[in-house]
């Protein structure tokens, strides 16, 4: 077998990798520096970086409360998440009638945008008396139909004879799927938390509408709040950008063998 | 409960984060008493006794006026107390000179500072 060298490959492949990483690259050193993107002869290195672009931006907005409020949303729509999409999940592995019309309801229901919705969501949140609070926030996507069939497609993957071993010791369901089939789905968990958390983390458009203290805002409208606020927006905007980014990074980063993991199982099975 | 069970990427990330942040905290808690020193030199860089030291705050349109201090006959300064983190400092004596408003940053609100370099006043026409 003719063996062909490995490094042009590598070559091409470490090329299209750091030319992936340059906005990240150029945003961080934005942050860092406040320098115009117009900026010429542009250069890779930061000239005299400092951290006093983040520093404006938590004293200039309540930085720390918008966090907190991001934080709070994030984590109810990511325990949300994993608790209905798992009872959903496991509901599609059974049969039962009606199964596969209610598959086609819910892939029908993704080809439909949020903004379509917005105004029953917004009428059904106000007749719960949920305007202007964090679980209001959070309601509209506490469970996302792809992290249904995410579930579904792990849960499928486990054998049938382990749950029908389950029911016969008297197991009810609920307990199949949380003691059962969830600590079996790392993945699916994976990636449920990494997908719940970005789409509520960068969610804009629904705080904006049901939010109205000033106080309950997330990150995303701070940052728009900012804008407003701030004159010579360069280095303090990209600093805000790399605040509002970070955690989102890190728990992408922490998580992200489980969650390609998931998403492989997924594709190969949903 | 095992301590093997916080042995993982997820708690060590969080944990130093958490850990990192105490830390900070702790040093903005032992160095947010507002002090601010420095001295006032001429233009033959002699201490000047008895010259206005002006603090002023960047707000969003302007520079404003918080306080103002006089330096001492070895041409020393220092404010208490203050509450910013984006200052000026301008320095001024009558018959001798003026520094224009010279723009300081500090990493939190009423961090203490010490001046490396003492404000020089430029003799005026």
């Amino acid at each position: 077998m003719h063996k062909y060298p490995h490094w042009p490959i590598h070559l091409v492949l470490v090329f299209v990798s750091a030319l992936m990483l340059v906005p990240f690259i150029w945003v961080f050193k934005t942050s860092l520096t406040g320098e115009n993107i117009f900026s010429y002869p542009p250069s890779i290195l930061p000239k005299d970086p400092h951290f006093f672009y983040y520093v404006d931006v938590w004293y200039t907005i309540p930085f720390f409360r918008y966090l907190v409020n991001s934080v709070i949303v994030s984590a109810i729509v990511v325990v949300a998440n994993i608790i209905l999409n798992a009872m959903a999940g496991y509901s599609l592995t059974r049969e039962f009638v009606g199964k596969k019309a209610i598959i086609v309801l819910y892939l029908s229901c993704m080809m439909i945008p949020f903004q379509v919705t917005i105004i029953p969501a917004y009428l059904i949140t106000k007749e719960l008396g949920l305007l202007n609070t964090h679980l209001g926030m959070a309601l509209p996507v506490c469970s996302t139909i792809v992290c249904i069939f995410v579930f579904k497609a792990s849960f499928d993957a486990i054998p049938k004879s382990l749950i029908d071993a389950a029911r016969i010791d008297g197991m009810p369901d609920w307990k199949i799927v949380f003691r059962l089939m969830l600590p079996l789905s790392k993945s699916a968990i994976a990636t449920n938390v990494i997908l719940a958390f970005i789409w509520s983390w960068n969610n804009f458009l629904w705080p904006l509408v049901i939010i109205r203290d000033q106080n309950m805002q997330t990150l995303p409208l701070g940052l728009s709040r900012f804008l407003t606020v701030v004159e010579d927006t360069t280095g303090a905007l990209y600093a805000f950008c790399i605040m509002v980014l970070l955690p989102g990074l890190i728990i992408f980063l922490l998580s992200q063998k489980e969650f390609i993991a998931g998403l492989t199982k997924g594709a190969a099975k949903g | 409960m095992s301590w093997s069970v916080l042995r993982n990427r997820y708690s060590i990330t969080f944990g130093s984060i958490a850990i990192l942040a105490t830390i900070w905290n702790v040093y903005v808690a032992l160095n947010n008493d507002g002090i601010i020193t420095g001295s006032v030199v001429g233009p033959d860089n002699r201490p000047v006794a008895g010259a206005t030291v002006v603090l002023s705050e960047k707000t969003l349109l302007v520079t404003a006026p918080r306080a103002r201090t006089t330096s001492d006959a070895n041409g020393q300064f220092r404010f208490n107390g203050h509450k910013l983190y984006h200052i000026y400092l301008e320095a001024s004596k009558e018959g001798i000179g003026l520094m224009k408003a010279k723009e300081f940053r500090l990493y939190f609100k009423g961090q203490n500072m010490a001046l490396e370099k003492p404000l020089r006043l430029e003799a005026t026409q």
